[in-house]
């Protein structure tokens, strides 16, 4: 029987066992984090009833609020910086017959997906230390850029998603039609990049929010970001309110990454 | 004021340099009347792309000019040329309705928003896409996306529509009734068409005149009646239709085959005057005789359908195809090995020029 003899995936035996094992695996901490973070009692580990004091008392811990806007305003700049950066590598990598070494540039541009974080965070720290010493500047600067870096590949892949493919004599059609070059670019390019440059803006923001690593590297004294304060309360004493913070974010992040899928999905 | 629409003036395009330099145009010069339906046929490769390409002005000629209704065009860039393109692929934008890209052209121009939609009202009707006008391109089929790629070149109303091979993503009976809607549509527009095709089928049938091109340089301009009847050399004569080919030495107006008979021809242009020579013959030109005329000798038949393609053989091993129209019933009762004579028209054989 044809049914009989084409092959899938699910039936085979345990497929359905691996499968709710690795998905309970994967969700089952993450529930229990939600879960005490409305816990009424101190312990992150025993239930002492439902509560929402966790959720007003880190706000009002001045450090939490303080850390919290640190995070947002470093997420926001290099999410907009990375997502400039990497929309015109995307157009500069698609709008184009492709050349050789177009392999080269890819690898070039995604290169912080492959240099292990902690090689990323040691190189930067030396270099900051030096541009620190000859200019005196202390500021978040370095984080804003350190965080550009390394969210360039995130904002980079669903803006190529999106324009590769896309017929190259799109712009020389416009250009027919009595468009000048910036008409070209205000009425085709841009309508075109657009979606894709919106996911990328969006994951570059959620990629950023939650560094630790290169942070921990590049942060001067009482730089401290949402994630470095979250790590270094835990390493002191587990507090439930890191909990709720920890919910708070996951919300921010599923809302991103939803409005992300939408946006990516194709057309039908 | 001059009766031509585009004129190219010894234009050269060479890409490349040095020693890996190719030379896509070497050389054309050509002259295409107002409101024609002109058509450059060629193989791939032949340059007629890279002449529509400088016309449009997506590319700058290496030497030489292109005048448009008279004034230099040569270096406008492609927005300033009232010349528009229907692009191979459509180059529809898709985040675009089929309205909005109809209306492209005239709001780039900078035309008033009333004149922009009564334009793209008129352009719909002329394309007959009506009830798609919200739709976007990519809910089109390949069809509506081509009516959708012409109304939005002709909608800003250019002096010249440049046609770079519209039909050849579409199937057969569409890429029919397209041609029939294009012939209709230049007639209509009374815009002179400069169409880009490898399809000799679709040449001969839309062109009020058709420039045949081959490795850069124009062979042959003219109407498809005299391409196809006097074709200026062998390659015209072999690409535009089938064509059998006859070696031998001409006298005057005769001339004696290399297989033996002697045969009134009639002299193409540039024809030499005397002495060895290759004449051309159409396999619909020739009949199959009981006597008179060449012998030969039958070595196959292959049927078409409509047509019956007989493969004979003269003494000198010249191989020619006759094209004999089906019976009813049976087949044309022609046999391998049956020896046949071959007649037809003085005047079917033409004498071609030598080839240089």
């Amino acid at each position: 029987m044809a049914e009989r003899s084409s092959f899938d995936i699910s039936r085979l035996p345990g497929f359905a066992t691996v499968a709710v094992t690795v998905f309970v695996l994967l969700y089952l901490p993450i529930a229990m984090l939600v879960v005490f973070s409305f816990n009424a009692g101190d312990s992150v580990a025993i239930w002492e009833g439902f509560s929402f004091r966790w959720y007003p008392e880190a706000w009002q811990n001045e450090e939490v609020k303080d850390v919290t806007f640190r995070s947002l305003k470093i997420a926001t700049a290099a999410a907009l910086i990375s997502t400039t950066v990497a929309t015109m590598a995307a157009l500069g990598t698609t709008r184009r017959r492709a050349t050789r070494g177009q392999t080269f540039v890819y690898v070039m541009i995604n290169q912080p997906l492959m240099v292990p974080e902690i090689v990323t965070g040691v190189a930067l720290l030396i270099f900051f230390s030096t541009i620190k010493v000859a200019t005196g500047y202390q500021g978040l600067g370095y984080l804003i850029l350190a965080h550009s870096a390394f969210c360039i590949p995130f904002a980079y892949l669903p803006i190529r998603a999106r324009l590769e493919g896309m017929d190259l004599t799109l712009e020389t059609a416009a250009s027919d039609l009595y468009a000048n070059r910036w008409q070209t670019f205000r009425h085709v390019t841009l309508p075109l990049v657009a979606p894709g440059a919106v996911a990328g803006l969006m994951l570059a923001f959620v990629t950023s929010l939650d560094d630790v690593v290169i942070t921990l590297f590049v942060k001067s004294a009482g730089q401290d970001t949402l994630p470095t304060y979250m790590l270094a309360q835990i390493r002191r004493s587990v507090s439930a309110e890191v909990n709720a913070i920890s919910t708070l974010l996951l919300l921010l992040t599923v809302v991103l990454l939803t409005a992300f899928f939408l946006l990516t999905r194709k057309r039908s | 004021m001059s009766e031509t629409a585009v004129e190219a003036r010894e234009t050269r395009k060479v890409y490349g340099q040095g020693a890996a330099a190719v030379t896509a145009l070497g050389g054309v010069s050509l002259a295409i009347r107002k409101g024609e339906f002109f058509t450059l046929l060629g193989p791939s490769g032949c340059g007629k792309t890279t002449l529509l390409k400088l016309i449009a002005g997506f590319e700058s000629p290496t030497a030489g000019q292109i005048l448009l209704h008279g004034s230099d065009i040569t270096f406008d860039p492609p927005n300033t040329r009232p010349v528009n393109t229907v692009f191979q692929s459509y180059a529809l934008f898709p985040h675009l309705t089929v309205a909005e890209n109809i209306g492209f052209g005239p709001k780039m121009q900078g035309r008033p928003k009333a004149e922009i939609a009564e334009t793209v009202k008129r352009m719909l009707a002329l394309v007959r896409m009506e009830q798609m006008a919200d739709r976007k391109p990519g809910q089109l089929s390949g069809g509506q996306q081509q009516r959708v790629a012409l109304a939005r070149a002709l909608a800003p109303a250019p002096k010249v529509l440049l046609l770079d091979e519209p039909l050849s993503a579409l199937d057969l009976k569409l890429r029919k009734e397209m041609q029939i809607e294009l012939k209709r549509l230049q007639v209509e527009t009374g815009i002179t068409f400069i169409f880009v095709t490898h399809d000799q089928e679709e040449a001969l049938t839309m062109s009020d005149r058709i420039g045949v091109m081959q490795a850069g340089r124009l062979l042959q301009v003219g109407d498809p009646r005299a391409i196809y009847t006097r074709p200026a050399n062998r390659f015209v004569a072999s690409f535009i239709g089938e064509s059998n080919f006859l070696h031998g030495t001409l006298r005057g107006n005769e001339m004696t085959l290399d297989a033996g008979p002697v045969l009134p021809v009639e002299k193409g242009d540039n024809a030499p005057a005397a002495g060895p020579v290759t004449a051309a013959i159409r396999p619909e030109q020739i009949r199959i005789a009981a006597g008179g005329g060449i012998p030969a000798k039958v070595r196959d038949t292959v049927y078409f359908g409509t047509d019956t393609h007989c493969v004979a053989t003269l003494s000198d091993g010249t191989e020619i195809t006759v094209r004999l129209q089906s019976p009813v019933s049976g087949d044309v009762g022609l046999h391998p090995g049956s020896d046949v004579h071959l007649r037809f028209e003085p005047g079917a054989l033409i004498v071609l020029p030598e080839e240089t």
